[in-house]
């Protein structure tokens, strides 16, 4: 038809070719930008276990076998190491997908998962049981006769050399450990 | 209770983590871990090592406080006070649930049947608590090692020793007819109907008070150990650590442990009087 030459009408060998060019393009996307995908997946998944299965193993009311504890605990040995790598393996993986990849949801998606990966290694120094029973970190003592305790309380009681001291039993129920030096020397008293 | 030191070095500890309610701790220095009842390192550059134990008792407060005027106690932190354990603690925690067990109803041992626990010659036995409150003075022989269990006066503390006096004699200042140490037995003496345990007066005069006497020379001992009357006067009882625990953590660390059960109860075939041969 005359002046429809120009090329306005779409056929279907136009529409053919171009979800070919946009798969192309995509197959090249792609390319670009799953290396450093992979290693950002990668990082976020080894720093939420190196977070979570010590949490999982190592809780209170749960049966500990001893090797899942002993791995669990070997976990906890590695992390500070490996949390560190794994935030900086992330962002390095954000620097270099990030210019590559032309899509923002998937920019942002990528952005959060590094930022999620910073957020386990913080969470990792987080000790939970502190949380859950505060230390008594610079503990006091005071004499007998200023001492609130009742008579039929219990005490852990330690005499060493000529000093004697008393940890009330229904305090360090609650606190479990005092670092202590009695008589000049370092104890550390656990309930 | 723990020396602090390992290797040298003072270790700073913090709750850490849990296994099987038995609570692990990790020290500052190096970040190993530590279980709380064995003073083990169970991870970490210290691993393997073992924490000194340091002697203590578990005593009332009235008791011990007569026992040491001047001695001094940890005082609470205020913004925690609501978290501490109230006055019927262990009517609470007696309820809640274990993840071990190994319950044995033929021996009335519960999760948290309460025991005292002794190690002694590489044995261990546990003794529970109510039965050793009930005969105030239990005599028992751990393997080659004689030992004896006597209560307070405040009817509550125990404290356990080595039935052993060295050289002992008898009234008339002859050696004992074993010879070496000897292993005398003993008896009560203390009127529990008399005690006012949470008098501080009535404790103060009575926490040195004899509690036990003496067969071979009739001296009289007091809760700490020593004859503060007779032949035996000045003469001190080697003190035996004692482990206030629960039965399923005592078992699940001590699993060859035996059971005291008393004379009459035990088991004429098994073992001789006050043992139970079996773990």
């Amino acid at each position: 038809m005359a002046g429809w030459s120009g090329g306005a009408v779409a056929t279907a060998r136009d529409f053919g070719r171009a979800r070919g060019e946009h798969q192309v393009d995509m197959e090249q996307e792609r390319q670009k930008t799953s290396p450093y995908s992979a290693l950002l997946v990668a990082a976020f998944s080894i720093a939420l276990f190196f977070l979570a299965y010590p949490l999982y193993v190592i809780r209170p009311f749960r049966r500990q076998g001893p090797r899942e504890l002993a791995l669990a605990l070997q976990v906890i040995q590695l992390r500070p190491l490996v949390e560190i790598l794994c935030v900086a393996a992330a962002i390095v993986a954000l620097l270099l997908y990030w210019p590559r990849q032309e899509r923002g949801r998937r920019r942002m998606l990528a952005a959060a998962g590094t930022l999620l990966t910073c957020a386990f290694a913080a969470l990792a120094r987080v000790n939970v049981y502190e949380l859950m029973f505060h230390p008594d970190s610079n503990p006091v003592f005071v004499s007998v006769r200023r001492a609130k305790v009742d008579a039929d309380d219990k005490v852990l009681a330690v005499k060493i050399g000529a000093s004697a001291r008393a940890y009330p039993i229904r305090s360090i129920a609650y606190h479990h450990i005092i670092n202590d030096t009695v008589g000049g020397e370092p104890i550390v008293t656990t309930y | 209770m723990w020396d602090r030191t390992s290797g040298g070095l003072a270790l700073t500890f913090h709750l850490a983590g849990i296994n099987n309610q038995n609570f692990l701790m990790r020290d500052d220095q190096t970040g190993s871990y530590w279980q709380q009842i064995t003073g083990a390192a169970v991870s970490g550059p210290l691993a393997g090592r073992r924490l000194t134990l340091v002697s203590s008792d578990e005593l009332s407060f009235g008791l011990w406080s007569a026992e040491e005027p001047g001695g001094t106690v940890l005082e609470g932190v205020a913004k925690y006070a609501s978290r501490y354990a109230k006055k019927d603690w262990e009517k609470e925690i007696a309820k809640e649930p274990t993840v071990l067990s190994f319950a044995d109803p033929a021996r009335n041992l519960e999760a948290r049947t309460l025991l005292l626990g002794i190690h002694a010659n590489g044995a261990s036995r546990a003794y529970p608590y109510d039965e050793v409150v009930k005969e105030k003075l239990v005599l028992d022989r751990l393997g080659s090692e004689a030992v004896l269990l006597v209560l307070g006066p405040d009817g509550q503390s125990v404290r356990a020793f080595r039935d052993r006096i060295p050289a002992l004699v008898d009234a008339n200042g002859a050696a004992v007819a074993n010879g070496g140490d000897a292993a005398p037995a003993f008896y009560r003496t203390f009127d529990d109907a008399q005690a006012h345990p949470t008098d501080a007066a009535w404790l103060k005069q009575s926490a040195s008070a004899p509690v036990m006497m003496d067969e071979a020379t009739t001296s009289a001992w007091n809760f700490q150990g020593c004859a503060v009357t007779g032949k035996l006067a000045g003469t001190c009882l080697e003190p035996v650590e004692v482990l206030k625990d629960f039965w399923f953590d005592w078992r699940n660390y001590n699993p060859t442990t035996t059971v005291y059960a008393r004379p009459s109860e035990a088991s004429p075939a098994a073992a001789p009087p006050g043992q139970t041969s079996h773990p």
